[in-house]
């Protein structure tokens, strides 16, 4: 056996859960003080391991990054109700998990770990959260006391194309004046940014450091079926570009121009914003495209989406045999962990040849909206700066 | 008159000092415009004056105009509109132009090549700052014809009680802020005669100088070239006041450093760090000794 600085730097750089296997008697109180000490999932350097206790005869990580296996299968330590599976995590990820637990032939889904309280939520629950080395959340999605709050007001208007009212909110700035011209940002899935984004929160820390416009902002959620609504659908622009952008216009001071208005989506809010956008290609100057749905073929239309997607790859296809203007700048971002990101790799290629101004960025995190959310500040910034250049104090 | 420009002042306070070599007597003319709603709250300022501040509330004064003459106020948005939509223009252009600048200086050239490639994508930078700066002028001539400040009651009745405070003081404090309020603020309503002293610190020594640029790397975005805004007072000339420049700036790059100088020459890039303190000479120049930006990143006299 290896003794001195050699044996000391293994030792150190063995995992803590092989460090547990190698202990002897392995009882249940060494089991409680591990898990105690360490708590999951453990995060030591790029690796992270995860742990599941109690009697079960087979437990899986479920999750949707792309490259790593799904389901993960964990692993039981001899005669104890301890499991775990340990896999690498790259630094700066962030990923959502949840367990899957098979017993007496009964399997349990959806489950989220117990031993880690870090959950993200969204419009379908909440997920367990496993943050790597180097990912924190970023403050400025956290309620800043300094911050002055803007105003969520909640409005209705009457669709003539949707054919019903539709009701969304409205955030204006705080010290939101009449005399002064805003730009506009009209948000897909409107709630779930409020909701699952910390959308307000955001919009008040980055306005209140300079680092954003201070901006009006429509949270529009979808009406109907938000798969039909949001997949090229004419009934859908044509409400967003003719009816609700020249209400608002009307209504509060808007800068009256593309240059001053942003469509924005997640998923298949991206997919509606582009489609939109090309429609109507005169009304938004900015597009900020959040892991869009844009999903296409090279050839056949063998997509693997389902049917909802049909509609989607046609227009996708359709644009990117003949690629065009809709905006001047598009920030295009998606988690490199999610499917999405071979589609978006390449539309960011389409997007800049066609003309337009495109900043694409990647982040180590998933389809999800804590990805989305941590997005925002470079998007939002990149933009509609604020006035951080002009603050010399 | 003499003009003095000093770093920022939250740190490291030495306004009072050099306001009382100025003018040990008299009432000290403050503007805070910079600040712009929280103008007011200059309670720490007024004691540093050795309470003989009087704040010509500059901020107060534009609100109270945009707020009563509808046709300026309307005729101010669109001319503000018309800049951010020039400033983004501007900002592509500029953008494209300085990273073809920094991948010249970068690249293993011929020596000869490299020089003449880097002077010459220099130029190209320093010719969209030039249109910029003459599109600037065109959008201020458009706002004078369509809506001429003397026209207006409210801002010419402004005008006449800063005259008023003016007279009366002995030297004019201006703090930093918002430069692009400032600037608008002290513009409108003619707030920095020649006859009066000025000392002026972070914004408000931007914008005494002819050439007004912002440059901050320690935005969401990242490093950005710096950018020609405005033109300033004028009361110093052929300077690029730099505030906070070792806060803002990413000053360790000496291809950037060497083209932010180059970019401004024959400007001093003047270095204004907390404590800084220049007395500007009766030309408007900056003296040998103070602190400028060279080309090689250094940060020493430039005498």
């Amino acid at each position: 056996m290896p003794v001195g600085p050699v044996a000391m730097t293994r030792a150190a750089t063995k995992l803590a859960i092989n460090r547990l296997l190698d202990r002897k008697p392995l009882d249940d109180a060494a089991i409680d003080r591990f898990i105690e000490r360490h708590g999951a999932p453990i995060i030591e350097g790029s690796r992270a391991t995860f742990l599941w206790r109690g009697h079960a005869d087979e437990v899986s990580v479920r999750h949707r990054v792309v490259g790593l296996p799904d389901p993960l299968r964990l692993r039981r330590v001899k005669d104890a109700d301890l499991w775990y599976v340990s896999t690498e995590i790259p630094e700066g990820s962030r990923i959502e998990y949840q367990f899957e637990v098979t017993h007496d032939g009964h399997t349990e889904s959806f489950l989220n770990d117990p031993l880690n309280p870090k959950l993200a939520h969204g419009p379908f629950g909440a997920s367990s959260v496993c943050a790597a080395a180097g990912y924190h959340v970023p403050d400025w999605t956290l309620h800043d006391p300094e911050a002055r709050p803007g105003e969520i007001v909640e409005r209705t208007i009457t669709s003539k194309a949707l054919r019903r009212q539709v009701s969304f909110h409205v955030y204006l700035p705080a010290r939101f004046r009449r005399v002064v011209r805003y730009p506009l940002l009209v948000v897909h899935d409107g709630l779930d940014y409020l909701t699952y984004a910390s959308a307000k929160t955001v919009l008040d820390n980055l306005i209140h450091r300079n680092e954003v416009a201070e901006m009006v902002v429509a949270f529009v959620p979808p009406v109907g079926d938000r798969l039909v609504e949001y997949a090229n659908n004419a009934p859908h622009a044509r409400f967003i570009a003719r009816e609700l952008v020249p209400e608002l216009t009307a209504e509060l001071p808007l800068v009256d121009s593309p240059v001053g208005r942003t469509l924005m989506g997640s998923s298949f809010g991206g997919v509606a914003s582009v489609s939109t956008a090309a429609r109507y290609p005169d009304v938004f100057g900015s597009l900020l495209l959040e892991s869009p749905s844009l999903v296409f073929t090279d050839i056949g239309q063998d997509h693997g989406g389902g049917p909802v997607f049909d509609p989607v790859v046609r227009f996708v296809n359709r644009y990117r045999a003949r690629p065009r203007r809709i905006a001047d700048r598009i920030y295009l971002t998606c988690g490199v962990y999610e499917p999405l990101i071979t589609p978006n790799r390449s539309m960011e290629t389409v997007f800049r040849q066609a003309g337009m101004e495109v900043r694409y960025v990647e982040a180590r995190d998933g389809h999800n909206w804590e990805n989305w959310r941590d997005r925002l500040r470079d998007g939002l910034a990149w933009l509609h700066p604020g006035d951080q250049k002009f603050v010399y104090e | 008159m003499p003009t003095f420009l000093l770093g920022p002042q939250r740190f490291l306070t030495t306004a009072g000092t050099v306001v009382r070599s100025v003018a040990p007597e008299g009432p000290v003319a403050t503007v805070t415009a910079g600040w712009q709603d929280r103008e007011t709250a200059d309670e720490e300022l007024h004691e540093v004056m050795d309470g003989r501040s009087r704040n010509l509330q500059l901020y107060r004064r534009l609100t109270e105009v945009i707020e009563t003459d509808d046709h300026f106020a309307r005729e101010a948005l669109a001319h503000r509109d018309a800049m951010d939509e020039l400033a983004g223009i501007y900002s592509v252009r500029l953008q494209r132009a300085l990273e073809s600048a920094y991948v010249v200086a970068r690249r293993p050239t011929r020596e000869d090549i490299a020089e003449s490639a880097f002077a010459d994508a220099i130029r190209g930078v320093r010719d969209i700052d030039a249109w910029y700066l003459r599109s600037v002028d065109q959008l201020y001539g458009e706002l004078q014809a369509a809506a001429p400040p003397e026209a207006s009651e409210p801002i010419a009745r402004n005008r006449a009680e800063v005259a008023e405070l003016l007279r009366d003081a002995t030297v004019l404090a201006i703090a930093g802020g918002h430069v692009g309020i400032l600037l608008r603020c002290l513009r409108l309503f003619e707030a920095v005669p020649r006859e009066v002293p000025v000392v002026a610190w972070s914004a408000g020594a931007m914008a005494m100088t002819d050439r007004v640029v912002l440059y901050n790397d320690n935005g969401p975005q990242g490093v950005r070239g710096a950018e020609v805004w405005d033109r300033g007072a004028a009361r110093v000339h052929d300077v690029v006041a730099m505030p906070h420049a070792r806060r803002r700036l990413k000053l360790d790059d000496p291809v950037h450093a060497k083209a932010f100088v180059r970019r401004f020459a024959p400007a001093a890039c003047l270095l204004l760090d907390d404590g800084t303190q220049v007395e500007i000479s009766a030309d408007g120049r900056v003296p040998d000794d103070a602190r400028v930006l060279t080309e090689t990143g250094a940060r020493e006299g430039a005498a």
